[in-house]
């Protein structure tokens, strides 16, 4: 079957795939229309200030759908799949978000970078404090954080695009043969083929899309992306209890039942095995991400179920396959769900060797007494904490949730962490450059007054629901803790495809879609503007030609994207640990020194850069303490006194910048006068 | 204060400045209340050790905890946004742009020097 006709049946079987092509095009066109429209006007008036005068909608959806990244439609309904209910604590802040990250700053911001002339973060600090030596530390903090945030995004998409591909025959034979290619390069493998493809495609779209549609489009895609993100949760969440409802008996709501099927969950155990076929074959056999395989258990004649979570192949002449990447399901409940479901992918042709189980249990609240005989016997302490624990009913339904982390030996989220991630979410918002820049851009305070209310009813329709729906998943989706990425795309297409609206899918995929590409184009703008502007322009070559800018603003676009991708390879497998550690450092960093610009007229410019060097150097220093301590790894960081080490970093932050702005002289009075006076009416 | 403008009998802050500066309180002070009840009301309520599904608390099939914890502040604070957002928060000029001047003037020189 050659190429064309591998998309054209993939066309006709998979009309998901068709409507989210409609969508891409969509914001293809809509980039399109917006540079068109735009031609004849100064590419420096248009994008360094033709949105300063954004209005209701577009301030409220772009800084909603720039905010609501892929982070919240990827990484967040990962850990709700994974946690349970407990994850509606950790986003719980979101009730004052909106208010909190537009209203803390947002008038006052508007009102100085107007006073300023200042059309980036970095200019509003340098201008407040007349310090260019201020403005490219700015820079630099910036381009450091936003291109490990691209990391995470452009995974994100990736993952997006390979769920939808999955069936494709194209696509499967693509994989095993890059997967073939890929052994033995350096850095590649071990990687997902799949993966790589997507990555490649998704990666060259996006910076093709963004150079292309260029700036202006941002905006205007956002506003539509944002509609498109809220339609899509809005479509699922009753799609999700319609299909809980089904298996619910009669007279019991959707959630109540939902929720007491997750009372009796039991964490998966994760981990290896080798796996045989009965004969050797001339061509290599691909076992599939995704596929069942079972196992009767010789001591209690029980069957056991196991999900493949990453594709692998047995070599041609070859009988088996060592070390394939699988998970066993404990919940009782599911593996009746996944037994009895006919659309169950079971490979019986494949035979785990049991001798060959490499199994690991969550450090909290794993490791079932497999034998029942209430001893720790050989091989039974699995999450290695020296003793042998019995999974309690209500893990998923009670705090502080299940963990497989090695550093969550008190759970998910345990007290300390809670109040961590509720300072977090609220707070750090409103230190996020991203955030900041948006909020110079508003009209006037009307529209500011307006947005945040929309924004507020905006966040209401799509965070809370969202957990809703992904502890729906739990029971319709098992076995997706392999792949909790996944599982936001790979829900859209279940959910449709049980109602007979296969179609639907490619609209519901695009909103988490429309979430990373919304992120996406305005992190590689503010990289971008951070080199072009504050750097090269007002550095370099101020009376740079238009004609310049123009130029290395798509150069550096093409770069940091390129860049960001090669970077996406091999990313941890949450995203979510990523859009965390830059969104607490972008906060420790920036927050303390913007309040205190805007709010303090004492403030000057050595305390406010040594607050963001201090704030940025304690946050660090709490991830690089994590990989070299007993946590092996920078993504699991120290937490000093068990705080999220975005606590650490505000602390230091505040503290350092009002103690060496009391230590030192006070700012040039005419500064002081220009940002915090008027003249007396009378 | 050291930093006072020495001509402050002829000059006062910014309405603008001083009516952020007190929003931005109002907003602190609303996030530290979500705090103070939010956080502590899941962990005494949701924080359990032993659960029985025959017992285990829901409300609207949510469990208790997160309903009373999460989703009613949540309303609430939505309420308050309302309120806030259309009778509180005042209008406040919030001046001109120097910059978008200076750009214009930029860009028309540019255009002529440039005409791509």
């Amino acid at each position: 079957m050659n190429g064309l006709s591998y998309l054209l049946a993939a066309g006709t079987s998979n009309a998901a795939l068709w409507t989210f092509l409609l969508y891409t095009l969509a914001v293809f066109a809509l980039a399109a229309l917006s540079n068109q429209l735009l031609k004849g006007k100064s590419f420096l008036s248009e994008y360094f200030l033709g949105s300063r005068g954004l209005g209701v909608w577009a301030f409220a959806l772009t800084f909603a759908a720039t905010s609501a990244s892929g982070g919240s439609f990827t990484g967040f309904p990962a850990k709700i799949y994974t946690h349970g209910w407990i994850l509606g604590l950790w986003i719980g802040s979101y009730i004052v978000v909106p208010i909190c990250a537009m209203g803390l700053l947002g008038k006052r911001i508007n009102n100085v970078a107007r006073t300023a002339g200042a059309i980036t973060v970095p200019d509003i600090l340098r201008d407040r404090f007349r310090s260019p030596g201020f403005g490219l530390l700015a820079v630099s903090l910036i381009v450091f954080f936003m291109i490990f945030n691209l990391v995470a995004q452009f995974k994100s998409g990736s993952l997006i695009l390979k769920t939808l591909v999955a069936d494709v025959g194209m696509f499967q034979d693509a994989t095993t043969h890059v997967g073939g290619w890929i052994q033995g390069i350096g850095f590649l493998e071990g990687a997902d083929a799949g993966y790589l493809i997507c990555l490649l495609t998704f990666g060259v779209a996006v910076i093709i899309y963004t150079t292309y549609g260029g700036f202006h489009a941002v905006v205007w895609t956002d506003v539509m992306q944002g509609v498109v993100m809220v339609t899509g949760v809005l479509i699922m969440l009753p799609l999700a209890l319609l299909l809980i409802g089904k298996l619910a008996p009669p007279g019991t709501g959707a959630l109540k039942f939902a929720t007491t099927e997750m009372i009796a969950m039991v964490p998966p155990e994760v981990g290896t095995a080798t796996v045989t076929v009965s004969e050797a074959s001339a061509e290599l056999v691909a076992i599939q991400q995704g596929d069942w395989l079972r196992l009767e258990d010789e001591a209690t004649g029980k069957q056991r179920l196991f999900r493949v979570t990453r594709t692998t192949v047995i070599a041609s002449g070859t009988t088996r396959a060592s070390e394939v990447p699988i998970l066993e399901i404990m919940s009782p409940g599911d593996k009746t769900r996944v037994a009895e479901n006919p659309a169950t992918r079971f490979r019986d042709s494949l035979r785990i060797d049991p001798a060959s189980l490499r199994l690991q249990s969550y450090v909290y609240g794993g490791e079932e007494d497999r034998n029942g005989n209430g001893k720790l016997d050989d091989g039974e302490d699995r999450n290695a904490n020296g003793k042998l624990d019995h999974p309690r009913p209500g893990l998923y339904v009670t705090g502080p949730g299940p963990s497989a982390k090695p550093k969550d030996v008190n759970g998910f989220l345990p007290l300390s962490l809670a109040f961590s991630f509720f300072f977090m979410w609220a707070i750090s918002g409103a230190g996020q450059p991203s955030s900041m820049v948006r909020l110079m851009a508003f009209k006037d305070s009307q529209t500011l007054r307006r947005s945040i209310f929309t924004v507020a009813i905006y966040y209401s329709m799509i965070y809370f629901p969202l957990v809703i729906i992904f502890c729906c998943a739990r029971i319709l989706m098992p076995g997706m803790e392999g792949e909790p990425d996944r599982i936001m795309p790979a829900m859209a297409v279940f959910l449709t495809e049980n109602i007979g609206a296969g179609w639907l899918a490619g609209l519901l995929v695009a909103a988490p879609f429309a979430a990373v590409m919304s992120t996406v184009d305005s992190f590689l703008l503010m990289i971008s503007s951070a080199l072009v502007r504050d750097i090269y322009q007002r550095n370099i070559n101020p009376r740079a030609q238009e004609r310049s800018i123009k130029i290395l603003s798509y150069l550096f676009t093409l770069i940091v994207g390129t860049g960001a991708m090669l970077g996406a390879v091999n990313p941890p497998q949450f995203l979510q640990d990523i859009i965390v550690y830059t969104g607490s450092g972008l906060a420790a960093a920036f927050l303390a020194p913007m309040v205190f610009a805007l709010y303090w007229p004492r403030s000057n410019s050595t305390g406010c850069i040594a607050g963001m060097l201090a704030g940025f150097a304690a946050h660090l220093s709490m991830y690089v303490a994590g990989m070299f301590g007993e946590n092996g790894s920078f993504f699991q960081p120290y937490q000093l006194f068990n705080f999220n080490p975005i606590i650490v970093g505000l602390f230091t932050s505040f503290a350092a910048t009002y103690l060496v702005t009391k230590c030192t002289a006070p700012p040039p009075e005419d500064l002081v006068r220009k940002y915090f006076y008027q003249q007396a009416k009378s | 204060m050291d930093n006072t403008p020495s001509q402050a009998h002829s000059e006062e802050f910014a309405p603008v400045f001083v009516n952020s500066r007190r929003e931005a309180l109002w907003i602190f002070s609303v996030w530290a209340v979500g705090l103070v009840w939010a956080v502590p009301f899941c962990y005494f309520t949701g924080y359990d050790e032993s659960v029985d599904a025959a017992t285990f608390s829901t409300t609207l099939g949510i469990p208790t905890w997160l309903f009373w914890g999460i989703l009613v502040p949540w309303i609430v604070a939505d309420i308050f946004t309302i309120w806030f957002c259309f009778c509180y928060m005042q209008d406040d000029d919030l001046g001109r742009d120097p910059e978008n001047e200076s750009a214009t003037v930029e860009t028309s020189v540019d255009a002529q020097g440039d005409p791509s």
